[in-house]
C-alpha cells in the first residue's frame, strides 16, 4: 500500500518520504488550496524520478476549456506522470480521441460509490478510481474485492463537501456591503459544524472545518490489499510531517497488530471524527404512500 | 425538424394525468426506488404501468428516472427492477450512473438519457455519452445558451434543458452538504436542501446561498432555434395546481411560438401567470451571462405563498350551468374568479350564486377540501381537473392578475 499525499505548500512537497504526490493543475483544478502550473509539474517530474507524480484535473470543464485541455493532456503524456485525476468524462473521451498512454484516475468526488462502475470504468480504459468519502469502510472493502480497478481512499483529511460554479463569498460580502475576501467560516447552527467557504476564479468549495481522522481504517486497508491511500495536507499543517513519517514506517511494517495502538492513539490528536466510515447515510425518510 | 418535447415532473398518478391534459408531451417520474426524490409518493409498478397506459393513449411519453449515485447494495435488485419497469411500458431511463447505459441499451430496446446530476457541461463530455449508447443529454444548468448550442452543434445529439423551477446551488452531483449536516444521502434521494439553510456567520448577518428559481419563459423560441429537443419543468414534489398553470402556460408559448402568433401582450400574460404560480423569484442564471449575486437570497427562506388556487373542478352541467369542484382556499359571493382548462380555455367571471354540497345557497366556501358548486354560463366544456383562481377580491379590490 501506498501513501499519496496533496500538499498545501508549493515549496514543502514532502518528495523524499512520500511514494506519490498529486499536483493540482493551475485554472483546471478546484476543491484545492494550491495549483500547481504545467512547467512547474515538467520540472517536478524530471526531477523526482523515484515518486509518483499524479496531476489533478477536476474541473467541470465548460466548451472553452476544451483546447487547452487537449493541448495540456498532450503535453502531460509526453511527462513521467503516473496518472491524472479526472472528474469531467471530456477527459476520458480526450484520451481516447488522442490516443494517450497517460493512465487516469476517476475522481468524481462524491460518485465514486460501487464495485459495478468502477469495474465499468476499469473497462473503459481507467486504471484508478479514488472512492468516495460518504461510503463505509464495508462499502470500500467490498469494492477492493470485487473491482479489478486500482482504488485509492482519501484517509486524513479535510473534507471537500461541496463545489459551485457560482461565486458565492463575494456574492455574500458585496450584498452585506463588506470588503471582498475569498474565504468565509460558517456554522451551521443545528450540528455546530463549521465549514470553510473558499471562492477562486472557478468558483466555490466548501470544506468541513474538521479533520477526517481515518488513521485508525488504515490497518484495515492494507489487510485488505488497498493500492493507495491519500492524505490532503490543506488545514492539517501542524502535524502533517509527522503524520506522513510515522505513517509510512506503519505501512513498511506491516501495519502490524502490536504497532496498531500506539499509531491511533498518536494521532487521536487529529480528532475522533471517522466521517462515513462506520456511519451509513440515509434517504428515505418517511415510507412512500 | 420534431416540434420541441414539453416534459412535465409527476409525483404521482394524478399529476402525471393532469399535466398530460394540460399539454406536456411527457412526464418524468420516479419509482419507489433508486430515484433522487426518495421522498415524494413516488410511483409503484401498477402505478407505472396505468401512467404509461394513460400517457400511450394520448401519443405521449413517460420517463423514469433511475438516477441516484448507486452504492454496492444499491445494485443488488436494479436489474430486476429495470425489467420490471420495461414490461409495464416506461418509454425512457434517465440514469447518471454509467454503468446502467450499457447495462440497458444492451438488454433492453428502450430509451436511456442521461441525468443532470451528471452535470454534463461540455460537448466532448457529451460526446462519451453518445458512443456509450445514450438516446438523450439532460444538460448541465450551469450552461449559456452559445454553450447548449456549440453542444447540439457538435454532438447532434438530443440535449434537454432545465426551463422553470428550483436550482440547485452547487453543481449536481458535486454537493454532499445533506451527507454531512444531516446524514441524508443527497445523491441517493435524500437532499434536505442544505442550501436553503442560513448559516451563522461570526456576528455578521447570516450566510445564506440559497438561488432563486429558473425561469426561461422570454427565451423559449432561443432555445427552440438552436434545435433543443426537450424543455424541462422541475418540481415532481410541486402541487397540481402550480403544474397545471406551468406546465399549460408553457405549452401556450410554445404553441405561439410554432405559429408565429407570441405577441409582447400574450407573453405578458403567459409572465404573470409564471410569476403568480411561483413561490420564490425567478432568474434565468446561467443563460446569457454568469450567475452572479442577483440570483440568490441572501436572508434566509424567502418562500412566500398566496391562496390564488381556489378549486379544482370535478364536472360540469352544461345545462343546469352549474359547476362541481373541490374547494382549496376562501373565496366569497363578489369575488372575480379565473377558470382555466387543460385545454387552454381562461374565463373570468364573478362569484354570483355559491352552493354548499347539499345545495344550500351561501355566500362563502371556507372549508378546503369540501364539494361545493357554483353557477357558471360558460360556452366551452369544461373537463374534470380544470382550476379555479382568484382575480379580484371583492372586499378590497386587489387585483391578482
Amino acid at each position: 500500500m501506498k501513501l499519496l499525499i496533496e500538499p498545501s505548500n508549493k515549496n514543502k512537497l514532502y518528495l523524499d518520504i512520500v511514494d506519490g504526490v498529486i499536483l493540482p493543475l493551475d485554472d483546471l483544478a478546484v476543491e484545492s488550496n494550491i495549483y500547481f502550473t504545467l512547467e512547474e509539474i515538467e520540472k517536478i517530474s524530471k526531477n523526482y524520478n523515484d515518486v509518483e507524480i499524479f496531476v489533478k484535473i477536476n474541473k467541470n470543464l465548460m466548451n472553452n476549456d476544451i483546447d487547452k485541455v487537449r493541448d495540456i493532456l498532450i503535453k502531460l503524456d509526453k511527462l513521467k506522470i503516473k496518472g491524472i485525476f479526472f472528474y469531467d468524462l471530456a477527459i476520458l473521451q480526450l484520451k481516447k480521441e488522442l490516443n494517450l498512454d497517460v493512465d487516469l484516475v476517476w475522481n468524481q468526488t462524491h460518485m465514486v460509490n460501487n464495485y459495478k462502475t468502477c469495474n465499468y470504468y476499469f473497462e473503459k480504459g481507467v486504471k484508478y478510481a479514488l472512492l468516495g468519502k460518504e461510503i463505509t469502510l464495508d462499502e470500500i472493502k467490498e469494492i477492493l474485492e470485487k473491482s479489478k480497478i486500482i482504488s485509492m481512499v482519501e484517509v486524513v483529511s479535510r473534507p471537500s463537501v461541496a463545489f459551485s460554479k457560482r461565486k458565492l463569498v463575494s456574492n455574500y460580502l458585496k450584498n452585506e456591503g463588506r470588503a471582498l475576501e475569498n474565504k468565509l467560516t460558517i456554522k451551521e447552527k443545528i450540528t455546530d459544524t463549521f465549514y470553510d467557504v473558499v471562492e477562486d476564479k472557478n468558483g466555490t468549495s466548501f470544506y468541513l472545518n474538521r479533520i477526517m481522522n481515518g488513521t485508525s481504517i488504515i490497518k484495515e486497508l492494507f489487510d485488505n490489499e488497498c493500492s493507495y491511500i491519500i492524505f490532503r495536507e490543506y488545514g492539517l499543517e501542524d502535524n502533517f510531517f509527522q503524520l506522513i513519517i510515522d505513517t509510512k514506517k506503519y505501512i513498511l511494517n506491516g501495519c502490524l497488530e502490536n504497532d496498531y495502538n500506539d499509531y491511533v492513539d498518536k494521532y487521536k490528536i487529529l480528532g475522533d471524527d471517522t466521517n462515513f466510515f462506520f456511519k451509513k447515510t440515509i434517504y428515505r425518510v418517511k415510507k412512500n404512500g | 425538424m420534431d416540434k420541441i418535447e414539453l416534459l412535465s415532473p409527476a409525483g404521482d398518478l394524478e399529476r402525471l394525468k393532469v399535466t398530460l391534459l394540460y399539454g406536456a408531451d411527457a412526464v418524468y417520474i420516479g419509482g419507489e426506488k433508486y430515484s433522487l426524490r426518495a421522498n415524494a409518493t413516488n410511483f409503484s409498478l401498477e402505478d407505472i404501468r396505468e401512467g404509461c397506459q394513460f400517457a400511450h393513449k394520448l401519443s405521449k411519453k413517460v420517463y423514469l428516472t433511475l438516477n441516484i449515485v448507486f452504492h454496492n447494495e444499491d445494485m443488488e435488485e436494479v436489474e430486476k427492477y429495470i425489467n420490471d419497469v420495461v414490461l409495464c411500458g416506461i418509454d425512457a431511463f434517465i440514469v447518471s450512473d454509467p454503468f446502467l447505459i450499457s447495462y440497458i441499451k444492451s438488454n433492453y430496446q428502450v430509451e436511456v438519457h442521461l441525468s443532470t446530476q451528471n452535470s454534463t457541461s461540455n460537448y466532448e463530455a457529451v460526446s462519451f455519452f453518445k458512443n456509450e449508447g445514450i438516446d438523450r443529454v439532460v444538460l448541465a444548468r450551469e450552461l449559456s445558451l452559445l454553450e447548449i448550442k456549440e453542444i447540439i452543434d457538435k454532438t447532434l445529439i438530443d440535449v434537454e434543458v432545465f426551463i422553470h423551477g428550483a436550482m440547485c446551488t452547487c453543481f449536481s452531483g458535486r454537493c454532499a452538504l445533506s451527507n454531512y449536516v444531516t446524514n441524508r444521502d443527497a445523491n441517493r434521494g435524500g437532499c434536505a436542501q442544505i442550501c436553503r439553510f442560513a448559516f451563522s456567520n461570526d456576528g455578521y448577518n447570516d450566510f445564506t446561498f440559497a438561488t432563486k428559481d429558473n425561469n426561461l419563459a422570454d427565451y423559449i423560441g432561443d432555445l427552440i432555434d438552436i434545435g433543443v429537443a426537450s424543455l424541462k419543468v422541475e418540481g415532481r414534489m410541486r402541487s397540481l395546481y402550480y403544474l397545471a398553470t406551468v406546465i399549460g402556460t408553457y405549452r401556450e408559448i410554445i404553441d405561439n411560438y410554432y405559429n408565429n402568433s407570441l405577441t409582447e401582450e400574450k407573453m405578458s400574460i403567459f409572465k404573470k401567470r409564471l410569476d403568480r404560480v411561483a413561490n420564490r423569484e425567478t432568474s434565468s442564471h446561467y443563460l446569457l451571462k454568469e450567475a452572479d449575486y442577483t440570483d440568490q437570497y441572501y436572508t434566509g427562506r424567502s418562500e412566500v405563498s398566496n391562496q390564488d388556487y381556489l378549486g379544482q373542478v370535478i364536472s360540469y352541467n352544461k345545462d343546469k350551468k352549474l359547476l362541481k369542484f373541490y374547494e382549496r382556499n376562501y373565496f366569497e359571493v363578489g369575488d372575480t374568479i379565473e377558470l382555466f382548462t387543460s385545454s387552454g380555455e381562461h374565463f373570468e367571471f364573478k362569484v354570483e350564486k355559491l352552493y354548499d354540497e347539499d345545495m344550500n345557497l351561501i355566500e362563502v366556501a371556507r372549508h378546503p377540501d369540501n364539494i361545493y358548486y357554483l353557477e357558471v354560463d360558460c360556452d366551452f366544456s369544461i373537463e374534470e381537473y380544470a382550476m379555479l383562481k382568484i382575480v379580484r377580491r371583492l372586499k378590497d379590490e386587489k387585483e391578482f392578475l
